[in-house]
């Protein structure tokens, strides 16, 4: 009150701000008050029952209600798996190229003192060709031949030739 | 009957879901009716408020009550519905009015004259008020987002300062500081119009 009594201007700066407040409300309040046009309802509401709406053709064996959570909840679990199964899939297919291993030689150091290798370079060994576990030893050479003497059919024994000492004998009894 | 007969009279019969849901969608239809008799108008206005062209504005409402019916599974959540179709509306021509140009102020006369009353005033009245209007609404349109929205929605008899709290997302605190700014701002704003004349 002291100040606006000290300062006239301020209190019709005050009135010409309240006066213009008015206006703009004034304004705002005839925009607002502005009735519909006629017919908008009906306007709406053809245009919403002229909206397609999702008709279900067929129905599921199972009552499925829209809400029910447990459904969702599957095809969400589903969608996960088939993303990450497909994301797996992609990621153990291409696999990174893996980096060539260095094999780190201990440094030869020479005995101090002793025996020097002269320079020499030790090499590994390459491979060898196949080694057999168990050599087969190769059959004797006269064994070999007799089984190609050896007929196919088994032949006749041969008569033993009577031995001439066992002959002596049976002569060389004395007559009883 | 035989037995293949039997299993297709078995599938051709209406399953009691669909007969619920025939049901639901029947009552959330008269419902939604029901909303759009009670409050269209308002959400016109609302929606004319920004927008300021009765086509736009009226496509807004539709667009609005299009989203109602989209959302209409949570309808029966909705405390107050009045208040929720206003702040529906509300981001609709917030929307519309940034993606759109900017018009000519002339198009905001000739509209303003066509629009409001005449209330037996002469041509020349009706057309020396719309452009009164006219300047207003500019001023209005030059103040900062939420300093004009406050002013824009305080204007609307039917919403409280708490509803315009709700509508805005924000304190009833804030809209009364808002408020105050955006008078304040007005007053500035209007000063150096008429200064400049």
């Amino acid at each position: 009150m002291n100040s606006n009594a000290q300062n006239p201007m301020t209190n019709g700066s005050a009135a010409i701000s309240a006066l213009q407040a008015d206006d703009v409300e004034a304004t705002l309040r005839l925009i607002a008050r502005l009735p519909a046009p006629a017919g908008l309802e009906d306007r709406v509401e053809a245009a919403l029952r002229s909206r397609p709406r999702t008709a279900s053709v067929l129905s599921w064996p199972i009552a499925v209600e829209p809400g029910s959570n447990w459904m969702r909840a599957a095809a969400a679990a589903a969608i996960v798996f088939v993303v990450a199964g497909g994301g797996w899939g992609i990621y153990s297919h291409v696999q990174q190229p893996q980096a060539a291993r260095v094999i780190v030689m201990p440094q030869h150091l020479a005995a101090p003192g002793g025996f020097s290798s002269a320079g020499a370079m030790r090499t590994p060994q390459t491979l060898n060709g196949p080694v057999l576990a168990k050599p087969v030893a190769a059959p004797p050479l006269q064994a070999v031949q007799a089984v190609q003497a050896k007929p196919s059919r088994k032949a006749p024994a041969p008569v033993r030739p009577v031995q001439p000492a066992a002959a002596s004998k049976v002569t060389a009894q004395p007559a009883k | 009957m035989s037995a293949s007969q039997a299993i297709l009279a078995g599938w051709m019969e209406i399953p009691s879901s669909a007969v619920n849901d025939q049901v639901r969608t029947q009552a959330e239809d008269e419902t939604l009716s029901a909303l759009v008799g009670q409050y269209a108008g308002t959400l016109y206005r609302v929606a004319f408020s920004v927008l300021r062209n009765p086509a736009d504005a009226e496509d807004a409402v539709q667009e609005a009550f299009m989203r109602v019916l989209r959302h209409r599974d949570t309808l029966g959540e909705v405390r107050d519905q009045r208040v929720w179709l206003i702040r529906i509306v509300w981001n609709i021509v917030l929307d519309r009015k940034r993606r759109a140009k900017t018009r000519p102020e002339t198009d905001d006369v000739a509209e303003l004259a066509r629009v409001l009353p005449s209330g037996g005033l002469s041509a020349e009245e009706i057309a020396s008020a719309a452009q009164h209007h006219a300047h207003v609404l500019a001023c209005v349109d030059q103040l900062p987002a939420k300093e004009r929205q406050v002013l824009m929605l305080s204007a609307f008899e039917e919403l409280t300062s708490v509803e315009i709290a709700t509508v805005l997302g924000i304190t009833e605190s804030s809209v009364r500081s808002r408020l105050f700014r955006a008078r304040n701002l007005m007053a500035d704003l209007l000063n150096h119009a008429r200064s400049l004349r």
